[in-house]
């Protein structure tokens, strides 16, 4: 009987994610409003459902956290793009390499540099550090440098927000010449958001924006994980 | 040649080959037995980053070995594609239960999280801006190279 109680919140709380993200999806491919994205509108409707139901965080997550399982497997997804787009990589490493160099310390200074600023404490500041990265990266670099994996994920989720209000505004604005500057832009800066931005421009900005998005995680949790071992904590 | 050689011998028995052909590459396209390749390649990477002292996750080590796997021609991309689209494409589902843990930290409520948004807002500003002037500049100096 204890074991039935035990796994009938469990197997509800991932149908329940499952459920809502399946049917946002549907509706999202048919109204293709912002704030009707699965991404934002399934976690809000599962945080009105568990406080509706007088359930706690750790009672969802205990039901639902093998989902953030995937997100390993969900990497190793990422080599097919990678594998297909080596003509790129082999041509412009160079560029690209200095933009994701750039890229990565200014999210990382600014990011955890305004947040001291502003007092915040330095779980969180860690937390914000990755949030350009695309979430399993992300997560993983934010394991590594002692942040909070899944509030890192929320920061990630807001930063993609954010890259898609402002991706079309700044295109306009800053007087780029070249596909490559405007596709890494957008994909250093907002990951997969901006990588959909980047496919609104062209083609070929939508294919450098995936490709930086993938090397720029690469590249950030290559240096996290390499920082853990030399400091020791591994 | 041979096939057809043999088929006009032995009249009687069925060539199972074009069958054959036919069942692996309906498996080498379903979408079900490609996720349970790249499932294959985690466990295995799982496997190995808990057995050595290896300094990364096991999604890193299981990437790596998918690229090796495609740059030796063991597998191509036609064998991983419909999975890798998959994942890759329903990846929000993934980090839904962690985008939930923001109900654990009721603290950001009001102006806190107001300075959160206002890092994340301009520090993404910043990144745009960095990355953008970076890429274009190194770009116009080596066109100006080129043209010289």
């Amino acid at each position: 009987m204890n074991a039935i109680n035990a796994i009938v919140p469990s197997l509800s709380w991932s149908f329940a994610t499952i459920g809502i993200y399946w049917v946002s999806k549907q509706i999202y491919r048919r109204r293709r409003r912002i704030w009707l994205m699965p991404i934002a509108i399934t976690p809000l409707i599962l945080i009105v459902l568990i406080l509706c139901l007088h359930e706690t965080y750790q009672g969802y997550i205990g039901g639902a956290g093998w989902l953030v399982g995937l997100l390993a497997p969900a990497t190793i997804a990422f080599a097919a793009p990678l594998y297909e787009r080596r003509a790129i990589i082999r041509k412009q490493w160079p560029i690209l390499l200095a933009g994701m160099i750039v890229g990565s310390l200014t999210a990382i200074s600014t990011s955890y540099g305004l947040a001291w600023l502003l007092g915040i404490e330095p779980a969180v500041r860690l937390s914000l550090a990755p949030r350009s990265l695309s979430t399993p990266f992300a997560m993983a670099v934010s394991d590594a440098i002692g942040g909070i994996p899944s509030l890192t994920a929320f920061f990630v989720l807001v930063t993609g927000f954010t890259g898609t209000f402002l991706g079309d505004a700044m295109m306009s604005w800053l007087p780029l010449r070249s596909a490559l500057a405007r596709g890494a832009a957008l994909g250093m800066s907002a990951h997969a958001a901006g990588t959909a931005k980047a496919y609104e421009l062209g083609f070929e900005e939508g294919t450098i924006a995936g490709l930086v998005m993938i090397l720029s995680g690469l590249l950030n949790v290559a240096v996290a994980s390499l920082l853990r071992m030399s400091s020791g904590q591994f | 040649m041979t096939a057809v050689a043999n088929r006009s011998q032995r009249p009687l028995s069925i060539d199972l080959r074009p069958a054959m052909l036919v069942a692996r590459r309906r498996i080498r396209q379903s979408r079900i037995a490609q996720i349970c390749l790249i499932l294959a390649l985690w466990w295995a990477s799982a496997g190995v980053v808990r057995l050595l002292p290896l300094p990364m996750p096991s999604g890193m080590l299981g990437l790596a070995l998918a690229l090796i796997l495609l740059a030796t021609r063991r597998i191509s991309l036609f064998t991983l594609r419909r999975g890798t689209e998959w994942f890759v494409g329903d990846m929000m589902l993934f980090f839904v239960p962690a985008v939930v843990s923001i109900l654990d930290h009721p603290e950001f409520i009001g102006r806190p999280g107001l300075e959160l948004l206002a890092v994340i807002v301009l520090s993404t500003l910043a990144v745009m801006i960095m990355t953008a002037l970076t890429v274009e500049v190194i770009y116009l100096w080596r066109l100006r190279l080129e043209r010289n």
